[in-house]
């Protein structure tokens, strides 16, 4: 369950950064809104994931006796949303997300999406050595090896027989070679910590 | 591994980093430290931010800001925070924040040690002196990095290492002696000093491997421009040959001119924001914030992807709005151009020096930043002094040969860039169009190997390398300036005319490590018991000046760099109230530090000067 959430939260940043990087430019506007129906329909997954395990009690499916929480569950509970945290503070994703994206024309999107690419994107980079799994262009015909590792590539239309597969490269699918977040002063507290904190200016 | 390693260490006016080197052959590698990125937050970066930010005893969480060794030692109530976290945060609370410690170091009106930083903050209280916020970014990092190393179970010994800290060429020897002082207590021994231009060139040499020798020879005069985010810093090094063998010295310094990088960002923001004015759109204080960073950002695209003409820059606001509040700017490259490259670095003529400030204004005391944004006439200005200074002296005419003989200036045959500010192709171009506009008949080449990234640490490392295992070619470099006691003129007081202070030499320019001078012809009487003062003075364009010769009008040809104090105690020979006679010596220490001592004429004691209190 933890380590779900920790995925989908790093899918998050990956699908917005590979929607917006300049290659995804020709494909137009329906693939960034396309992509953004996807993020925003991933973001509940999280934070559903992340409040089901914050509160075992209101799982449905919570027949048995939950497991007595331990300190390395929270800790864990913390990590992700440190990293909502960081793609908030310098992407404004959480707020990207939250708002609603129906009552505005594209420029003023355009304009917001910016914002989320650049600031995600230096999430990204800094914490996360993202490469693409195959170099080839996508279209193009590729040989899937003996031996690949299956969670690396996902086989789509008739499948038979043994690798080595032939096929085309629909999405030249992505990795990270170094995941290198900050750590936690300390963790564990009752509640989980702050996506955001509100800012309040104070007058002198 | 064979040999000490060595550790080097860039106190920077904006960012500091470390730089290892770890026995005789290893490569020179910067190494990450263990730093706070946010309240709760910890991890590693290879450059700590110099800021501090004093929180608000209630502002962030109990804890937020402990890091490993705080815990260690049991102290967790950390009243500041250093690096990238305070510097961001701090923008949007700026009277808690402490930028540019290091300037305030060398700043002549103030008392480095006396607790008046962030600078005219009502709210912060304690406050913390320029000397305190040294030693902790110096205590951050020592940490940090031994952090950072224990955590991939590595270690280095500080105690066994050669460690080298930068400061810049522009420092005196009292903001020297500071700095050495904060890097003491924050545990470090007694570092090395190394002068960061020259730095900069030995991380040039160690680049380019044994191949340097090929992009220069004798005969050559090496510019080292070093511009970073809040500085500029400027040297010359000359080559020469002597019995064969290749002969390096750094000739010239320039004076402390805050300008930088940092200067440059805010222009490009302050004219986009006029822009947006002027169409229209206001932007809020956060806005700004953003567009200072953005703007930077677009200028980096810009410089170095020439086929764009210009980069979108959007701007949030600071509210949860991101649809109905950004707005949208852009920064093409007519504009960038004009800002940057005609706004700093302007095609000046050589003897166009920069514009003073407005001395009759009431300007509101701080740190002296540069009045006149252009590099280039700041560049012209330490080219002449840099011939003056190599006038005077045979031996360093000699060494440039016929460049000292003529001009308005000392031209150099190449150019070593520096800094942040030259990452970008365009600037670089600039300045070698500039400086080989100045110089019509011979051509000035830029050398090979320009690196972008923390030069300054890894040549401090390399420089301690070659102290350490006595391997390497040295730059011969000795005291940056000369130095002078000031000396009351006796003589009748006429109404309104100030007596002129007379000036002896006490130090001269290119004194050496491991060297001491006992001044003679000159004795001074001390009071057991009765402080004594002396206005101490400083110059860098006067190489001929010997010791013991004394000067007419210090007020005039010196700039004033402290005071000097020294209270003899009463002991049994010397009972209070009685004058004691001495002479005064210099003594340059190993470590490349200047001390003045007071020589009793009659026996080998001796008493040391302190540095004292700058007030203007």
């Amino acid at each position: 369950m933890k380590s779900a959430a920790i995925i989908l939260a790093s899918l998050l940043p990956l699908l917005i950064a590979a929607t917006l990087i300049p290659a995804a430019e020709p494909f137009g506007f329906e693939l960034r809104l396309g992509a953004l129906v996807a993020a925003v329909a991933l973001l509940p997954v999280v934070i559903g994931i992340v409040r089901g395990s914050a509160e075992p009690d209101s799982s449905p499916a919570a027949s048995a006796p939950p497991p007595p929480p331990t300190a390395s569950a929270t800790a864990c509970d913390d990590q992700v949303v440190m990293l909502l945290a960081l793609l908030q503070e310098r992407g404004r994703l959480i707020d990207f997300l939250m708002d609603d994206i129906t009552a505005y024309g594209d420029d003023q999107v355009g304009a917001a999406s910016r914002v989320v690419h650049e600031g995600c994107r230096e999430v990204l980079q800094e914490h996360f050595s993202v490469v693409p799994m195959r170099e080839e262009a996508e279209g193009s015909e590729v040989t899937v090896p003996v031996g690949y590792a299956a969670d690396e590539y996902r086989l789509v239309g008739t499948i038979n027989g043994q690798a080595p597969f032939n096929g085309r490269l629909v999405h030249r699918g992505w990795r990270t070679t170094r995941v290198k977040m900050p750590r936690l002063a300390q963790s564990g507290g009752d509640r989980l910590p702050a996506i955001a904190p509100a800012e309040v200016e104070l007058q002198s | 591994m064979s040999g000490k390693s060595a550790i080097g260490i860039d106190l920077g006016t904006s960012n500091s980093a470390i730089a290892v080197a770890e026995g005789e052959d290893a490569p020179i590698r910067v190494v990450e430290t263990t730093q706070i990125l946010g309240p709760n937050r910890i991890g590693e970066r290879e450059t700590l931010a110099s800021a501090l930010y004093v929180p608000h005893p209630e502002e962030f969480p109990a804890g937020a800001f402990s890091l490993p060794w705080h815990e260690a030692s049991g102290d967790l109530t950390v009243s500041s925070v250093a690096g990238h976290f305070a510097r961001e945060h701090g923008a949007l609370v700026p009277d808690r924040l402490i930028t540019s410690a290091k300037s305030w170091l060398s700043n002549p009106h103030i008392d480095p040690h006396e607790a008046m930083l962030p600078w005219q903050s009502l709210s912060v209280a304690p406050k913390i002196s320029p000397l305190t916020c040294s030693r902790r970014y110096l205590e951050e990092l020592r940490e940090g990095m031994l952090h950072a190393l224990a955590q991939r179970d590595q270690a280095l010994e500080v105690e066994h290492s050669q460690v080298v800290l930068t400061v810049p060429a522009s420092f005196d020897e009292v903001a020297r002696n500071l700095t050495l002082e904060a890097a003491q207590q924050a545990g470090w021994g007694s570092p090395l000093m190394l002068e960061e231009p020259q730095a900069a060139f030995y991380a040039w040499t160690e680049a380019v491997g044994s191949g340097w020798r090929e992009q220069v020879g004798p005969g050559d005069v090496i510019l080292v421009c070093d511009l970073g985010g809040g500085t500029a810093d400027f040297s010359l090094i000359a080559i020469a040959e002597q019995e064969g063998q290749l002969r390096l010295e750094r000739i010239s310094v320039g004076e402390h001119i805050l300008l930088g990088g940092d200067n440059m960002d805010l222009a490009l923001a302050y004219t986009l924001r006029d822009q947006m004015e002027q169409a229209g759109t206001t932007i809020d204080e956060g806005q700004f914030l953003s567009l200072i960073h953005n703007a930077s950002q677009a200028k980096a695209s810009l410089f170095e992807d020439e086929t764009l003409a210009e980069v979108p820059i959007a701007l949030p606001s600071r509210g949860s709005s991101l649809f109905a509040k950004t707005v949208s700017t852009k920064l093409d490259r007519e504009l960038l151009q004009g800002v940057i490259l005609d706004g700093f670095f302007p095609i000046t003529a050589i003897d166009e020096q920069p514009e003073e400030g407005d001395a009759t204004g009431l300007s509101e005391f701080g740190l002296p930043y540069a009045t006149d944004p252009a590099v280039s006439r700041h560049l012209a200005r330490f080219l002449a002094r840099s011939l003056i200074n190599v006038q005077g002296n045979a031996e360093l005419a000699a060494l440039v040969g016929e460049r000292a003989a003529s001009g308005q200036a000392l031209l150099p045959s190449a150019v070593l860039f520096n800094g942040g500010v030259f990452k970008a192709a365009p600037v670089r171009t600039r300045v070698l169009e500039l400086l080989n506009h100045w110089s019509p008949n011979a051509q000035v080449r830029a050398l090979e190997g320009y690196q972008p990234d923390l030069a300054v640490a890894k040549g401090a490392a390399c420089y301690g390398r070659m102290r350490a295992n006595g391997k390497g070619l040295r730059i011969k470099a000795g005291t940056a300036r000369s130095y002078y006691i000031g000396l009351q003129s006796s003589r009748p007081a006429v109404p309104g005319f100030k007596p002129t202070i007379k000036a002896l030499c006490v130090v001269p320019q290119g004194m050496e490590e491991g060297s001491e001078e006992v001044i003679e012809g000159q004795t001074f009487g001390l009071v057991v018991g009765k402080p004594a003062r002396f206005r101490f003075f400083s110059s860098e364009v006067r190489s001929g000046d010997r010791p013991g010769e004394i000067l007419g009008n210090a007020e005039n040809t010196l700039e004033e760099t402290s005071a000097l104090e020294i209270a003899l105690p009463p002991m049994q020979e010397f009972p209070q109230g009685a004058t004691v006679p001495v002479r005064i010596e210099s003594v340059v220490n190993e470590l490349g530090v200047l001390e003045l001592w007071m020589h009793h004429t009659n026996s080998e004691r001796r008493w040391k000067v302190e540095y004292q209190v700058r007030t203007s």
